[in-house]
Protein backbone atom coordinates (compact mmCIF):
# COMPACT_ATOMS: atom_id res chain seq x y z
CA UNK A 1 0.00 0.00 0.00
CA UNK A 2 1.76 3.25 -0.89
CA UNK A 3 0.95 4.83 2.14
CA UNK A 4 3.47 2.61 4.14
CA UNK A 5 5.92 4.45 1.73
CA UNK A 6 8.70 3.00 -0.42
CA UNK A 7 11.15 1.86 1.65
CA UNK A 8 9.59 -0.71 3.94
CA UNK A 9 10.66 -3.80 3.61
CA UNK A 10 7.31 -5.90 3.82
CA UNK A 11 7.16 -9.50 4.88
CA UNK A 12 4.34 -11.54 5.80
CA UNK A 13 5.55 -11.52 9.92
CA UNK A 14 8.17 -8.73 9.86
CA UNK A 15 6.99 -5.06 8.92
CA UNK A 16 8.98 -2.42 10.44
CA UNK A 17 8.46 1.00 10.32
CA UNK A 18 11.12 3.81 10.65
CA UNK A 19 12.09 3.82 14.36
CA UNK A 20 12.91 1.53 17.64
CA UNK A 21 15.67 -0.19 16.88
CA UNK A 22 16.52 -1.32 20.55
CA UNK A 23 14.17 -4.01 20.39
CA UNK A 24 14.91 -7.02 18.38
CA UNK A 25 12.35 -6.64 15.47
CA UNK A 26 12.11 -10.62 14.26
CA UNK A 27 8.30 -10.85 13.89
CA UNK A 28 8.09 -7.17 15.46
CA UNK A 29 5.95 -4.64 13.51
CA UNK A 30 6.53 -1.02 14.45
CA UNK A 31 3.88 1.19 13.49
CA UNK A 32 4.55 4.93 13.60
CA UNK A 33 3.02 8.09 14.01
CA UNK A 34 0.97 9.46 10.55
CA UNK A 35 0.30 6.23 9.78
CA UNK A 36 -3.65 5.82 9.16
CA UNK A 37 -5.06 2.52 8.60
CA UNK A 38 -8.48 1.37 7.11
CA UNK A 39 -8.76 -1.83 7.65
CA UNK A 40 -7.06 -5.09 9.45
CA UNK A 41 -3.67 -5.27 11.05
CA UNK A 42 -2.47 -8.55 12.01
CA UNK A 43 0.81 -10.26 13.01
CA UNK A 44 1.82 -12.89 14.83
CA UNK A 45 4.32 -11.88 17.94
CA UNK A 46 3.84 -8.55 18.50
CA UNK A 47 2.60 -5.12 17.12
CA UNK A 48 3.29 -1.85 18.68
CA UNK A 49 0.96 0.81 17.22
CA UNK A 50 1.64 4.65 17.27
CA UNK A 51 -0.62 5.50 14.36
CA UNK A 52 -4.25 6.12 13.22
CA UNK A 53 -6.47 3.27 12.27
CA UNK A 54 -10.35 2.34 11.33
CA UNK A 55 -10.30 -0.95 11.24
CA UNK A 56 -9.05 -4.35 13.33
CA UNK A 57 -5.85 -5.05 15.33
CA UNK A 58 -4.69 -8.12 15.97
CA UNK A 59 -1.42 -9.87 17.25
CA UNK A 60 -0.11 -12.05 20.25
CA UNK A 61 1.12 -8.96 21.90
CA UNK A 62 -0.56 -5.48 20.93
CA UNK A 63 0.70 -2.44 22.20
CA UNK A 64 -1.23 0.70 21.45
CA UNK A 65 0.90 3.81 22.33
CA UNK A 66 -0.16 7.14 23.73
CA UNK A 67 0.14 8.28 19.75
CA UNK A 68 -2.39 5.38 18.86
CA UNK A 69 -5.94 5.23 17.84
CA UNK A 70 -8.03 2.92 17.17
CA UNK A 71 -11.48 2.67 15.59
CA UNK A 72 -12.55 -0.71 15.48
CA UNK A 73 -11.45 -3.78 17.36
CA UNK A 74 -8.28 -5.02 19.14
CA UNK A 75 -7.30 -8.06 19.81
CA UNK A 76 -4.60 -9.82 21.41
CA UNK A 77 -3.42 -12.51 24.19
CA UNK A 78 -1.31 -9.72 25.63
CA UNK A 79 -2.94 -6.36 25.18
CA UNK A 80 -1.55 -2.70 26.27
CA UNK A 81 -3.51 0.33 26.04
CA UNK A 82 -1.77 3.85 26.18
CA UNK A 83 -3.75 5.61 23.70
CA UNK A 84 -7.54 6.00 22.44
CA UNK A 85 -9.51 2.87 21.68
CA UNK A 86 -13.20 3.58 20.26
CA UNK A 87 -15.12 -0.03 19.87
CA UNK A 88 -14.01 -3.36 20.88
CA UNK A 89 -10.95 -4.61 22.81
CA UNK A 90 -10.67 -7.92 23.26
CA UNK A 91 -7.90 -9.46 25.55
CA UNK A 92 -6.19 -12.41 28.14
CA UNK A 93 -3.84 -10.16 29.88
CA UNK A 94 -5.32 -6.07 29.51
CA UNK A 95 -3.11 -3.80 30.52
CA UNK A 96 -4.59 -0.34 30.46
CA UNK A 97 -1.96 2.73 31.25
CA UNK A 98 -2.92 5.81 32.84
CA UNK A 99 -3.20 7.73 29.08
CA UNK A 100 -5.35 5.75 27.80
CA UNK A 101 -8.88 6.60 26.92
CA UNK A 102 -11.56 3.83 25.84
CA UNK A 103 -15.11 4.01 24.63
CA UNK A 104 -16.57 0.96 23.38
CA UNK A 105 -16.39 -3.23 25.22
CA UNK A 106 -13.43 -4.49 26.93
CA UNK A 107 -13.76 -8.41 27.56
CA UNK A 108 -10.87 -9.58 29.32
CA UNK A 109 -9.88 -12.41 31.60
CA UNK A 110 -7.46 -10.41 33.74
CA UNK A 111 -7.40 -6.85 33.67
CA UNK A 112 -5.24 -4.28 35.53
CA UNK A 113 -6.19 -0.24 35.17
CA UNK A 114 -4.03 2.52 36.13
CA UNK A 115 -5.09 5.77 37.54
CA UNK A 116 -6.20 8.55 35.19
CA UNK A 117 -7.18 6.41 32.51
CA UNK A 118 -10.28 7.57 30.99
CA UNK A 119 -12.78 4.67 30.19
CA UNK A 120 -16.58 4.47 29.36
CA UNK A 121 -16.72 1.07 28.64
CA UNK A 122 -19.29 -2.19 28.99
CA UNK A 123 -16.87 -4.53 30.74
CA UNK A 124 -16.95 -8.99 30.01
CA UNK A 125 -14.81 -11.50 32.31
CA UNK A 126 -14.68 -14.61 30.55
CA UNK A 127 -12.26 -17.24 32.23
CA UNK B 1 -10.09 -4.78 82.62
CA UNK B 2 -13.51 -4.29 81.36
CA UNK B 3 -13.36 -0.47 82.13
CA UNK B 4 -10.82 -0.14 80.40
CA UNK B 5 -11.87 -1.73 77.25
CA UNK B 6 -14.91 0.31 76.88
CA UNK B 7 -13.34 3.48 77.59
CA UNK B 8 -10.74 2.94 75.02
CA UNK B 9 -13.93 2.08 72.68
CA UNK B 10 -15.80 5.35 73.72
CA UNK B 11 -13.49 7.24 72.99
CA UNK B 12 -12.76 5.73 69.52
CA UNK B 13 -16.35 6.72 69.08
CA UNK B 14 -15.95 10.47 70.06
CA UNK B 15 -13.31 10.76 67.96
CA UNK B 16 -14.70 9.06 65.13
CA UNK B 17 -18.74 8.85 65.65
CA UNK B 18 -19.26 9.15 62.27
CA UNK B 19 -17.95 5.45 61.53
CA UNK B 20 -19.66 2.63 60.31
CA UNK B 21 -17.92 -1.07 61.06
CA UNK B 22 -19.12 -4.13 59.50
CA UNK B 23 -17.63 -6.98 61.57
CA UNK B 24 -16.75 -9.94 59.54
CA UNK B 25 -20.05 -12.15 59.92
CA UNK B 26 -22.30 -9.83 60.68
CA UNK B 27 -25.28 -8.85 58.19
CA UNK B 28 -27.06 -5.21 57.75
CA UNK B 29 -29.84 -4.12 55.30
CA UNK B 30 -31.16 -0.98 54.87
CA UNK B 31 -29.81 2.81 54.54
CA UNK B 32 -26.35 4.59 55.79
CA UNK B 33 -26.27 8.01 55.22
CA UNK B 34 -23.84 10.66 56.52
CA UNK B 35 -21.04 8.51 57.55
CA UNK B 36 -17.52 9.82 56.77
CA UNK B 37 -15.90 6.10 57.15
CA UNK B 38 -17.45 2.54 56.72
CA UNK B 39 -15.88 -0.89 56.83
CA UNK B 40 -17.19 -3.71 55.69
CA UNK B 41 -15.93 -7.07 56.88
CA UNK B 42 -19.06 -8.81 56.76
CA UNK B 43 -22.45 -8.29 54.37
CA UNK B 44 -24.37 -4.97 53.78
CA UNK B 45 -26.93 -4.57 51.42
CA UNK B 46 -28.67 -1.12 50.70
CA UNK B 47 -27.69 2.18 50.05
CA UNK B 48 -24.57 3.57 51.67
CA UNK B 49 -23.43 7.07 51.55
CA UNK B 50 -20.00 7.55 53.18
CA UNK B 51 -17.40 9.59 52.02
CA UNK B 52 -14.64 6.80 52.90
CA UNK B 53 -15.72 2.94 52.13
CA UNK B 54 -13.63 -0.21 52.67
CA UNK B 55 -15.29 -3.31 51.33
CA UNK B 56 -12.44 -6.02 52.99
CA UNK B 57 -11.72 -9.07 51.45
CA UNK B 58 -14.21 -11.15 53.50
CA UNK B 59 -16.80 -8.06 52.82
CA UNK B 60 -19.58 -7.86 50.60
CA UNK B 61 -21.79 -5.21 49.42
CA UNK B 62 -25.15 -5.42 47.39
CA UNK B 63 -27.03 -2.29 46.17
CA UNK B 64 -25.97 1.27 45.45
CA UNK B 65 -22.87 2.86 47.39
CA UNK B 66 -21.54 6.47 47.19
CA UNK B 67 -18.53 8.03 48.13
CA UNK B 68 -15.46 9.69 47.79
CA UNK B 69 -12.01 7.20 48.25
CA UNK B 70 -13.75 3.63 47.65
CA UNK B 71 -11.82 0.79 48.00
CA UNK B 72 -12.93 -3.30 47.00
CA UNK B 73 -11.39 -5.87 48.08
CA UNK B 74 -14.55 -7.54 48.70
CA UNK B 75 -17.80 -8.99 46.50
CA UNK B 76 -19.58 -5.82 45.64
CA UNK B 77 -22.55 -6.11 43.30
CA UNK B 78 -24.87 -2.38 42.35
CA UNK B 79 -23.31 0.60 41.65
CA UNK B 80 -20.61 2.34 42.81
CA UNK B 81 -20.61 5.76 42.41
CA UNK B 82 -17.21 7.86 43.51
CA UNK B 83 -16.54 11.75 43.48
CA UNK B 84 -12.77 11.37 43.80
CA UNK B 85 -11.15 7.64 43.91
CA UNK B 86 -11.44 3.98 43.54
CA UNK B 87 -9.13 1.69 44.36
CA UNK B 88 -10.16 -2.00 42.60
CA UNK B 89 -7.90 -5.11 44.58
CA UNK B 90 -7.07 -8.17 43.06
CA UNK B 91 -9.13 -9.86 45.15
CA UNK B 92 -12.57 -7.84 44.49
CA UNK B 93 -15.17 -9.17 42.79
CA UNK B 94 -17.68 -6.95 40.92
CA UNK B 95 -20.65 -7.09 39.24
CA UNK B 96 -22.55 -3.34 38.00
CA UNK B 97 -21.90 0.04 37.21
CA UNK B 98 -19.09 1.71 38.14
CA UNK B 99 -18.99 5.58 38.08
CA UNK B 100 -15.71 7.10 38.60
CA UNK B 101 -13.35 9.92 38.55
CA UNK B 102 -10.18 8.01 39.04
CA UNK B 103 -9.86 4.38 39.31
CA UNK B 104 -7.67 1.63 39.70
CA UNK B 105 -7.87 -2.07 39.36
CA UNK B 106 -4.75 -4.37 40.30
CA UNK B 107 -4.30 -7.36 37.97
CA UNK B 108 -6.41 -10.14 38.98
CA UNK B 109 -10.12 -8.38 40.05
CA UNK B 110 -12.59 -9.50 38.07
CA UNK B 111 -15.12 -6.61 37.22
CA UNK B 112 -18.03 -6.67 34.96
CA UNK B 113 -20.85 -4.66 34.35
CA UNK B 114 -20.09 -1.20 33.09
CA UNK B 115 -17.27 1.69 33.64
CA UNK B 116 -18.68 5.41 33.32
CA UNK B 117 -15.94 8.39 34.00
CA UNK B 118 -17.52 11.19 35.32
CA UNK B 119 -18.14 14.16 33.48
CA UNK B 120 -16.30 13.20 30.28
CA UNK B 121 -19.13 12.28 28.24
CA UNK B 122 -17.59 14.82 25.18
CA UNK B 123 -14.23 13.58 26.00
CA UNK B 124 -13.38 11.57 22.78
CA UNK B 125 -11.75 13.67 20.33
CA UNK B 126 -13.33 16.65 21.03
CA UNK B 127 -9.95 18.18 20.43
CA UNK B 128 -10.46 20.11 17.15
CA UNK B 129 -14.12 20.59 18.41
CA UNK B 130 -12.77 22.55 21.29
CA UNK B 131 -10.28 25.06 20.11
CA UNK B 132 -13.01 25.44 17.16
CA UNK B 133 -15.13 26.78 19.64
CA UNK B 134 -12.85 29.02 20.89
CA UNK B 135 -11.99 30.31 17.71
CA UNK B 136 -15.38 31.49 17.23
CA UNK B 137 -15.68 32.73 20.66
CA UNK B 138 -12.94 35.15 20.21
CA UNK B 139 -14.25 35.77 16.37
CA UNK B 140 -17.50 37.06 18.08
CA UNK B 141 -16.17 39.18 21.03
CA UNK B 142 -12.59 40.11 19.63
CA UNK B 143 -11.53 40.89 16.12
CA UNK B 144 -8.07 41.23 16.58
CA UNK B 145 -7.20 38.53 18.91
CA UNK B 146 -8.79 35.89 16.79
CA UNK B 147 -5.86 35.71 14.46
CA UNK B 148 -3.55 35.01 17.54
CA UNK B 149 -6.04 32.29 19.02
CA UNK B 150 -5.99 30.71 15.35
CA UNK B 151 -2.08 30.66 15.68
CA UNK B 152 -1.99 29.19 18.92
CA UNK B 153 -4.53 26.43 18.27
CA UNK B 154 -2.27 25.98 14.85
CA UNK B 155 0.44 25.69 17.11
CA UNK B 156 -0.79 23.30 19.25
CA UNK B 157 -2.23 21.38 16.84
CA UNK B 158 1.33 20.68 14.87
CA UNK B 159 2.61 19.43 18.31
Amino acid sequence: MSIFGSNEKKEETNTTFLFDTEKDTINQSNLAKDIKIHGSLEAKDYIEFSGNINGTIKSSTVNIRQAGFVKGTVSGDSVTIEGEIDGDIQAKDLYIKSTAKIKGTIRYTNIDIQNGSIINADLFYSS
Amino acid sequence: MDEENTDSISQDLDNDSKMVLVGSGVRIEGRIDGAESTDVSGSLSGTLKSSRISINTSGSFNGDMNGQDVVISGNVEGEITSEDTIIVNQSAKIKGTIEYSSLQVSYGAKLEGSLRHRGSIQNYSTVTSVSDENIEGAESNIDEKTEDVENNTDEEDNQ
